[in-house]
């Protein structure tokens, strides 16, 4: 698609690139017609899965999405959660059937809208609206990780780099990429003081997965029924949080676990392994099925996170100890065209599916990649099938990728890079805590049963992914990316933390809850890790871990409306926030992957590198990768504290490398660790 | 060639077509959208509307024998039958769909059948009725030939 600008940057809706998805073909002859009268750039397209292609592929290409409910291959409300989860971009339902029931469900699912066939011009005429509402708030949300994603963002020079803020950037990209970045640019510089666009009185909450990890297990420990936003305020006692955030964070949370839970009832995922969706169920009856599922993360969550994470991140890696990783990372990116992420893990996942762990703008490769991360922890996702399925595919190919990159890296960091990955910049980078201690806890504190329990550090449910294994793997490659940058050792996550990192993200993802990643933290993380994907090689791992780490810290961030929103807008904020206790780190919300990862990754990961990492997570202990798993970062684009460590904490005290690394000073570090490790 | 006459009995062909309920306000939204860019719109939407329609008719009736009592089944076709419809305006179409719709969702199989041979026939008079509309339109000229001397 053309840039923005050149569509008629100046005059706000010309141009703006719509792709519309149904499989009558009368109606989408109608409708194309339509747009191209209201002065859109319409794109059809008649299948679900090549709408989600086209998607992946280029991220950027498109600010809204308007997409039938009844279609053959996918159903439209998996196609929108998917969007929602990997992209961020508004989605649009649209159906000849008006019952409410059905509609409800769409604006559940995070339709922005949802329109009666026949569509009529009138109703098309407004559409833009969406895009900018969903722009702005996600400005809002990114304040504080503003400055991360600005770096990112403008960095890049393409838009695709600029996922970062998955939320802006999608919708931004296309047709205001200019304005954006002098947006974001002004929020960074404004973030100081103060950011203007939030009101609110306190920056955004990022939930990193430190921060979620805390979330988790305070909602673990009151029961999900009980769980009010006061108590678990009080709970975690962060300072810093109020309760209006966590009162949001909650409420993405049930989604999440609602989503998760249908998921699991309904979806078949073949890639979900018994022994996976067993897992879920023992980490804690939060939300098991959320856990289950998150195996399978889709691969978007995982990529929105790990989007989120690395795009954000690239400089604040969320990691405390991680810093350095994440500087690497950053630098790394840097360098590297893809690279932005390189270890992109979050990044590309949040791009493309795929895990495209791969910066986004290389995320080209990942975009096949992502995928895997379904593949990844095969336990359904929940999320909508077509991504396990993707994911799965994908996740081999790429962890391939990703870990390809990953090595590009100097660093050794596939092992534990990933924390480098993870580092994204998990905005709220809950001090200290995980910071540190980086290791697994990233950001899902071990004990977390519940909900993020799904990836306590200490990441036993393995089992809940199967395919844990596999993101060992990746978390090895993530690692390796966490190295490259922080230098981390977290390469030993890989042990059992790279995969853990991988796992982080994943599992992180999964327990988000955040609604996107529904699956269960894990999901979305393992995605990253490539944990769902399968034994990728370590290297290959790391653009999964990557992915799962930022995923794990997009969705502490859970800005966004819980779906990708956290993923991939946080992924690099949120992150951090959780992993502080950086045993918990990996993820809370990866706990699964993490797990997964960390028991596979442990014993099974070949990824070396991980085992320096081991030790210096060790405090993780749990989880190898755990760190990285901590990515939990709700990621969701909610309030995210800026949680710049919210990376990978996977590995243990790296967390605070993640942490620390943040941010290229985007992230305000609020742990101070923005250089540290 | 008397342009504006044949012009006129397009017009008031068109009219009787909304007025029998043939078709709706919808048809007129795509009736709107032809413009230079693309001066034969209608008439592909159209075409591509009945091809379509006829094909999901024709998987339609193979459904309605090869899964017997599946109600949740035809009504999934019946819905993109309906969405269909509803796009281009073809109101008594969309009638028919509704009816068939109905008596899915009470079960009737009988009721089933017979709305969908309601709606095959309404599918060919509408098909027909069109398909003289625009050859008649086109008989009277494209645009430019407004500008030709009415008389």
């Amino acid at each position: 698609m053309a840039p923005p600008e050149e569509a008629g940057g100046g005059e706000f809706p010309v141009g703006m690139k719509v792709l519309v998805v149904d499989d009558d073909p009368t109606c989408l002859a109608v409708l194309k017609q339509m747009l191209v009268q209201c002065r859109y750039d319409a794109t059809t397209c008649s299948q679900s899965t090549r709408a989600l292609s086209m998607l992946r592929e280029n991220r950027r290409g498109f600010d809204v999405i308007i997409s039938d409910v009844h279609m053959p291959d996918m159903d439209g409300f998996r196609l929108l959660e998917l969007v929602g989860l990997e992209m961020d971009l508004p989605v649009i339902m649209m159906s000849a059937d008006s019952r409410t029931d059905i509609v409800m469900k769409g604006i559940k699912h995070g339709a922005c809208d949802y329109l009666i066939k026949p569509v009529r011009m009138e109703e098309l005429k407004n559409i833009w609206q969406h895009v900018v509402r969903k722009k702005f708030s996600g400005n809002k949300e990114h304040e504080h990780s503003g400055s991360l994603d600005d770096t990112d963002r403008n960095r890049p020079a393409n838009n695709d780099n600029e996922y970062a803020s998955s939320i802006n950037d999608g919708a931004d990209d296309s047709w205001k990429s200019q304005k954006k970045k002098r947006d974001k640019e002004e929020d960074d510089s404004e973030l100081e003081s103060g950011d203007p666009s939030n009101s609110s009185k306190k920056p955004r909450v990022v939930w990193s997965v430190e921060l979620h990890q805390q979330f988790v297990n305070a909602v673990n420990h009151l029961g999900i029924d009980k769980a009010v936003p006061k108590k678990i305020l009080e709970l975690m006692n962060v300072p810093g949080l109020t309760r209006e955030n966590v009162a949001s964070h909650l409420q993405k949370f049930r989604l999440y676990l609602k989503r998760i839970a249908q998921h699991h009832a309904g979806i078949t995922n073949p890639y979900c392994t018994p022994a996976s969706s067993a897992q879920v169920a023992s980490l804690g009856g939060l939300d098991f099925q959320a856990l289950a599922a998150s195996g399978q993360i889709p691969p978007q969550a995982l990529a929105a996170l790990q989007d989120e994470l690395l795009g954000r991140t690239t400089t604040s890696m969320v990691l405390p100890g991680r810093d350095q990783s994440s500087l690497r990372l950053a630098a790394v990116k840097g360098n590297k065209p893809q690279g932005e992420r390189e270890i992109a893990f979050g990044q590309p996942i949040f791009k493309c599916q795929n895990n495209s762990y791969g910066a986004f703008p290389q995320s080209s490769p990942t975009v096949g990649r992502l995928p895997s991360f379904s593949a990844w922890p095969n336990n359904k996702l929940g999320m909508a099938d077509s991504t396990s399925t993707l994911g799965n595919v994908n996740n081999s190919q790429n962890s391939n990728i990703v870990l390809h990159e990953l090595q590009q890296q100097p660093d050794t960091m596939l092992s534990g890079t990933l924390h480098a990955l993870d580092v994204k910049p998990s905005g709220i980078a809950m001090p200290s805590q995980s910071l540190n201690t980086f290791p697994a806890s990233e950001g899902l504190s071990p004990n977390q049963s519940g909900f993020l329990t799904t990836i306590p550090p200490s990441m036993k449910p393995e089992p809940a992914l199967p395919n844990s294994q596999q993101s060992n793997n990746l978390l090895g490659g993530i690692d390796l990316i966490n190295q490259a940058s922080t230098s981390q050792p977290f390469s030993n996550s890989h042990g059992g933390n790279l995969p853990g990192l991988m796992n982080h993200n994943s599992n992180v993802m999964p327990s988000q809850g955040i609604s996107n990643f529904q699956t269960g933290n894990i999901p979305y993380l393992v995605n990253n890790s490539s944990i769902g994907v399968g034994s990728k090689p370590p290297g290959v791992l790391k653009t999964e871990s990557t992915d799962s780490l930022n995923q794990s810290f997009g969705y502490i961030c859970g800005s966004s409306p819980m779906d990708s929103g956290l993923l991939s807008s946080q992924p690099r904020n949120a992150q951090f926030g959780f992993l502080q206790s950086p045993n918990d780190v990996t993820g809370g919300w990866s706990l699964q992957n993490v797990d997964n990862y960390r028991n596979t990754i442990g014993p099974s990961h070949p990824v070396s590198s991980s085992s320096s990492f081991q030790s210096s997570n060790v405090a993780l202990g749990k989880l190898p990768d755990q760190g990285r798993g901590k990515n939990l970062g709700f990621v969701g684009k909610g309030t995210c504290i800026p949680n710049r460590f919210a990376v990978d904490e996977v590995e243990s005290p790296t967390n605070s490398l993640s942490h620390s690394i943040g941010s290229s000073g985007d992230i305000p570090d609020i742990f101070g660790f923005s250089g540290q490790m | 060639m008397d342009y504006s006459n044949l012009r006129r009995q397009a017009a008031s062909m068109k009219r009787g077509l909304f007025d029998q309920g043939y078709l709706d306000e919808q048809f007129r939204q795509v009736e709107d959208l032809q413009d230079e860019a693309s001066p034969n719109f209608v008439e592909e939407v159209v075409v591509l509307f009945f091809k379509d329609s006829a094909k999901l008719m024709s998987n339609l009736e193979q459904a309605l024998e090869k899964y017997p009592r599946d109600f949740n089944r035809w009504d999934a076709y019946m819905q993109q039958l309906k969405g269909s419809c509803s796009s281009i305006g073809a109101s008594r179409m969309k009638i028919e769909c509704l009816s068939f719709r109905d008596n899915c969702g009470q079960g009737n199989v009988e009721g089933c059948m017979g709305s969908l041979q309601k709606l095959k026939r309404e599918h060919a008079l509408l098909r027909q009725k069109l398909e003289s509309y625009f050859q008649l339109l086109r008989q009277a000229g494209p645009a430019g030939a407004a500008t030709r001397p009415v008389m």
